[in-house]
């Protein structure tokens, strides 16, 4: 946490303004192509302004707590935003029509910061040109949820610009060891607030959200034998499905439906199971004698694809989601695993044995293409963003221990999202909020 | 005299043939009860099986003759590091993404057999943990540690282990023995680990 915390504040630095030499580094125009970049809007995001109305006794606002729990936050989603480029602003000079020409902002977020009571409360104004207010919106929250404030109002710009809503309050579920045991854990999108959800005190792993946001099915030892689990993220009490079969791993819940799609044994024979989310209903989708593993559904909950070894080798497959029709999608390698499609359904990103060590490897369904996202050590369990610009993985680049990163799709704009203990297993959440 | 000579005869006789036996006593019996089948190629106990409490301190001496009646330890955990380090149960070794068992691997389950149906063993449920390296990726080696499970109890079931008797769990790579990143340590995570339950 430590690192991350100095990652933050050097961000924060950085984009607050004074070098404009640190600010290039953040310029998220150089990993794009001309014709992407000639729609990257410039916007000017001083930092707020606190206690703005002034009045006879304002209650003084902790500046460095704006900074870090709300301006840092804020301007990383805009600059990580694809849709924004953050223009650099002079230090110490009022933001004037003139300034904002002379740095090319074409936007203006105003913002005002001040408190009552315990709230802090937040005013954004979203200035054109023209001077004139494309967005108007004001928040208020206890100081721990100023990073949601600046999620949300992150949110609300990019779909003020854009028509759709940003992904900066989607939540990624992982395994941790942290405490010693593997347990399930949440964190943002950015890698903030990486919090405990369950205890079992026993190896639990897994996690795969439902597509309401609030629930995840998880695999956990907790009896001794591996059971599937259902936890609202929120807390609460967790339901064990009892499918009365061994294994009872990679589940995953369709996006449409009550289905859970599972893996199930039955002596030593793993096939992919169906299951309802309240235990019910058990369906059997493959029936070979080889290991069927890592089933994952389509985004419109028509297909699924799952790993086999009926080759002689693991490979990806998919089928429709009766079970019939199956195909197989990689020929690359001889070790293929953790297929899971992304939200566009066009494409597959899987886990791809390249000499030795694994890599991210995208798939094109249409075209039958595929590509190496390459990265140092071995990467592994990829799961998208679902505005399906991101993927976050595991990988042990630094000291062979497991950590979960975040890449874009195409490999650039890499952030460590773990430090403490070990971290792998991400599955980004269904919704973008 | 011829009589005097002759009991002297038997006697010189009897002291011959009875003074290597007395001395023979004095030597500490060694436990009887290990398997006489010798197991070829099998990778030797992790270290830390290894129970150094089993071993007679260096001047034990053993006064009678009689077999020595062995003491198996009360706690389970004791109790499956005390017969991993006897050999009574032998685990089954794999080779990279197989869950075939070789030859080395049905020897092994086959003393292990011997043990579990035998007066000791046979009070005793089994625990199957099927184990992978970690060269594979996680979610298929859950399904391929399954597989080895349940290889290593069919086998068991097939040298007349009641099948009731057996549970099976697969851990994938989650739960290495050894945690190097070479095939010394990988070669240990290979495995079917048999584990006494009550």
């Amino acid at each position: 946490m430590k690192k991350l915390n100095l990652t933050l504040a050097l961000a924060v630095l950085a984009l607050s303004a004074v070098a404009p030499a640190l600010l290039a580094q953040t310029d998220i125009t150089s990993t794009m192509t001309p014709e992407q970049a000639a729609q990257i809007i410039r916007i000017a995001v001083p930092f707020p302004e606190l206690n703005p109305a002034g009045g006879l006794a304002p209650a003084p606002v902790d500046a460095a707590r704006v900074r870090e729990g709300f301006f840092g936050p804020l301007t990383r989603d805009l600059a990580y935003s694809g849709i924004f480029a953050i223009a650099p602003l002079p230090p110490s000079v009022p933001v004037t029509s003139e300034v904002l020409k002379s740095v090319n902002a074409q936007l203006h977020l105003q913002l005002n910061v001040w408190t009552e009571g315990d709230e802090y409360v937040v005013e954004g104004r979203l200035l054109d040109q023209s001077g004139a207010a494309q967005l108007k919106k004001r928040y208020r929250s206890p100081a721990a949820a100023l990073s949601r404030t600046a999620h949300l109002l992150a949110n609300e710009l990019i779909k003020t610009v854009n028509g759709r809503p940003g992904v900066f309050l989607s939540q990624i579920a992982f395994a941790s060891k942290r405490t010693g045991t593997w347990e399930i854990w949440l964190m943002d999108w950015d890698g903030a607030n990486q919090r405990q959800i369950t205890h079992h005190g026993m190896l639990s792993i897994l996690p795969s959200w439902a597509p309401d946001n609030e629930r995840m099915v998880y695999t956990s030892f907790a009896r001794g034998t591996s059971d599937m689990y259902i936890i609202n993220r929120r807390g609460g009490a967790r339901t064990r499905l009892a499918s009365g079969l061994s294994l009872n791993t990679s589940a995953t819940f369709s996006p449409v439906g009550n289905d859970i799609a599972f893996v199930g044994s039955v002596r030593g024979n793993p096939d992919i199971y169906l299951i309802k989310d309240d235990g019910t209903n058990i369906r059997r989708l493959t029936t070979t004698n080889s290991i069927e593993s890592t089933p994952e559904w389509s985004p419109n909950g028509r297909q699924i694809s799952f790993t086999s070894g009926r080759s002689g080798t693991p490979q990806i497959y998919v089928m429709d989601a009766e079970g019939t029709n199956v195909r197989r999608i990689s020929y690359d390698g001889n070790w293929n695993d953790d297929a899971t499609f992304s939200p566009d359904g066009e494409q597959i990103a899987y886990t791809s044995r390249v000499n030795g060590r694994f890599q991210i490897r995208i798939a094109n369904l249409i075209t039958g293409e595929s590509r190496i996202v390459a990265g140092e050590g071995s990467n592994e369990q990829p799961t998208w963003s679902p505005d399906g610009q991101w993927i976050a993985f595991q990988s042990n680049r630094k000291n062979n221990r497991w950590q979960v990163y975040r890449m874009r799709a195409d490999g650039t704009d890499l952030l460590q999202l773990t430090f403490d203990g070990e971290n792998k297993e991400p599955d980004w959440s269904k919704k973008p909020e | 005299m011829k009589r005097m000579k002759l009991i002297l005869t038997v006697l010189i006789a009897l002291l011959v043939v009875l003074a290597p036996a007395c001395k023979s006593r004095k030597k500490p019996v060694e436990p009887t009860t290990v398997p006489a089948t010798t197991v070829p190629d099998v990778p030797p106990p992790p270290v830390q099986n290894t129970d150094t409490r089993v071993t007679p301190p260096a001047d034990f001496v053993q006064e009678t003759p009689a077999v020595r009646e062995e003491v198996f330890p009360a706690d389970i955990e004791e109790l499956n590091r005390y017969v991993q380090t006897k050999g009574y149960l032998r685990d089954a070794f794999y080779n990279y993404d197989e869950a075939t068992l070789d030859d080395a691997a049905q020897a092994s389950l086959t003393a292990s057999a011997t043990w579990l149906k035998g007066r000791e063993g046979a009070g005793y449920n089994l625990l199957i943990e099927g184990h992978c390296d970690e060269r594979g990726t996680e979610q298929y080696n859950l399904a391929l540690g399954d597989r080895r499970a349940n290889s290593a109890k069919d086998y068991l079931v097939t040298l007349g282990v009641d099948a009731d008797r057996i549970r099976t769990v697969s851990y994938g790579e989650e739960r290495p023995f050894e945690e190097g990143h070479d095939e010394a340590s990988w070669s240990q995570n290979r495995r079917s680990h048999l584990v006494l339950v009550r």
